[in-house]
């Protein structure tokens, strides 16, 4: 079997093993993605390289006790979210709770201002940009990560029952924020 | 009532629908998306409206350019994380590198030993004081070809820790070999033929021996 068309979890045995190839391998794979998921998170491309490193030294110490139950993407980002979070509590950084997710991207120009300025997809990027973490968060595991609703549950350890509830909302308040900006779609 | 519970129809089939893009639906769920696409003329339109969404989330995380150097950095934080190479798990590296050992010709596994093995003795005899257990070696090549020695013959299912305890706790070492039918040359300790006499009876009993055959005895001549 080649590098290329190794299986990830073939990889993680490897790395489990001492080999540092396999660990690189498994770098150079899934490194953007866990970086871009820090960022987003946390706002910070400092804080996302420093966790992203981290989350790969931690593949290196934890590979070992890694019984493949969840794929290992979803599990580097199940670290990823676990070390952020615990930066960010470290930090002191407030969390928008959900009484501020509730509330629409605020924006110095109305939205009639807004949509002159740009397209629909820019603005629904930036809507999308906006959303309370914890909505935004969803939305990149479901459409950037590619995550199911289990394993989105398994990342952010919260029940699959949550994780729609959260989708729901997040869809909802785009839904709202575009036809605030002119875009109806026809729903909510 | 949760708030997932009370979601309308289209409440919940919007929800879904991210899952049902990224392939990840199925079972009953991804049923009944399919039949929603299928009987609602609006469920297309959000269909298209999702697709929207998952355009704008990938444009919004493919503009997050990682640093170029972060294998590189990456690679340097790994060799001081993990020190020296993890040994393998399951057996010990030992069994390992026997395994390894035990999986070449037996000519060439026991030439490897016997370069090992000098390497060693010469590693512990370059220490400050190092001496021998039973001997002392100058070191001087002249001096190693002036030595008593035996030719011996191991025994091709003969297991390296055996042999290298053996020798290790007599103060033997292999000086020479293999020759081309596995015949090593073994330096024997010992200043009188008596004592050389017994170190062969003593090596021949082995049970990972197959030959002995006397070399150069002390000069005492016996």
């Amino acid at each position: 079997m080649t590098a290329a068309t190794e299986t990830d979890r073939a990889l993680v045995d490897r790395v489990a093993k001492g080999d540092r190839a396999a660990v690189r391998l498994l770098f150079m794979r899934h490194h953007a993605r866990v970086y871009r998921f820090v960022a987003r998170q946390t706002g910070s491309e400092m804080m996302a390289d420093d966790i992203a490193n981290e989350v790969f030294l931690e593949l290196w110490r934890q590979a070992p006790g890694f019984e493949g139950r969840s794929e290992v993407s979803t599990w580097l980002l199940g670290i990823a979210r676990f070390k952020a979070l615990s930066l960010l509590r470290k930090k002191k950084e407030d969390w928008i709770d959900d009484e501020a997710a509730a509330a629409v991207p605020d924006s110095a120009d109305t939205p009639e201002v807004v949509t002159m300025k740009e397209d629909k997809a820019a603005a629904l990027r930036r809507f999308i940009d906006a959303l309370p973490e914890e909505h935004r968060t969803v939305i990149d595991l479901a459409y950037y990560h590619g995550q199911s609703v289990t394993e989105i549950g398994e990342v952010l350890g919260i029940p699959v029952a949550t994780v729609k509830t959260r989708m729901f909302y997040a869809r909802k308040k785009l839904g709202e924020a575009l036809k605030a900006a002119g875009y109806d779609r026809g729903w909510p | 009532m949760s708030a997932a519970e009370k979601m309308s129809r289209r409440d919940e089939m919007e929800a879904l629908l991210p899952f049902y893009l990224n392939g990840s639906l199925e079972g009953a769920e991804l049923e009944a998306v399919e039949e929603w696409l299928a009987s609602d003329p609006a469920a297309m339109a959000a269909l298209g409206e999702a697709e929207a969404e998952f355009s704008g989330t990938s444009a919004a995380n493919e503009a997050i350019r990682p640093p170029a150097d972060a294998l590189s950095r990456f690679a340097k934080a790994l060799d001081a994380e993990a020190g020296p190479a993890r040994m393998p798990t399951g057996s010990s590296w030992l069994a390992q590198a026997w395994g390894r050992f035990m999986a070449v010709p037996v000519g060439v596994a026991w030439a490897a030993a016997a370069v090992l093995l000098a390497l060693i003795v010469v590693q512990s005899l370059v220490q400050p004081g190092g001496k021998g257990k039973d001997f002392e070696i100058a070191g001087a090549e002249d001096d190693l070809a002036k030595m008593p020695f035996a030719l011996v013959k191991f025994k091709p299912d003969a297991k390296m820790s055996d042999v290298s305890s053996f020798l290790g706790g007599n103060g033997l070492r292999i000086i020479g070999g293999p020759t081309a039918d596995g015949v090593f040359r073994l330096a024997i300790p010992a200043a009188n033929t008596a004592d050389y006499s017994k170190e062969l009876g003593l090596i021949a009993a082995q049970p990972f021996i197959e030959t002995v055959i006397e070399g150069r005895k002390p000069a005492d001549g016996g």
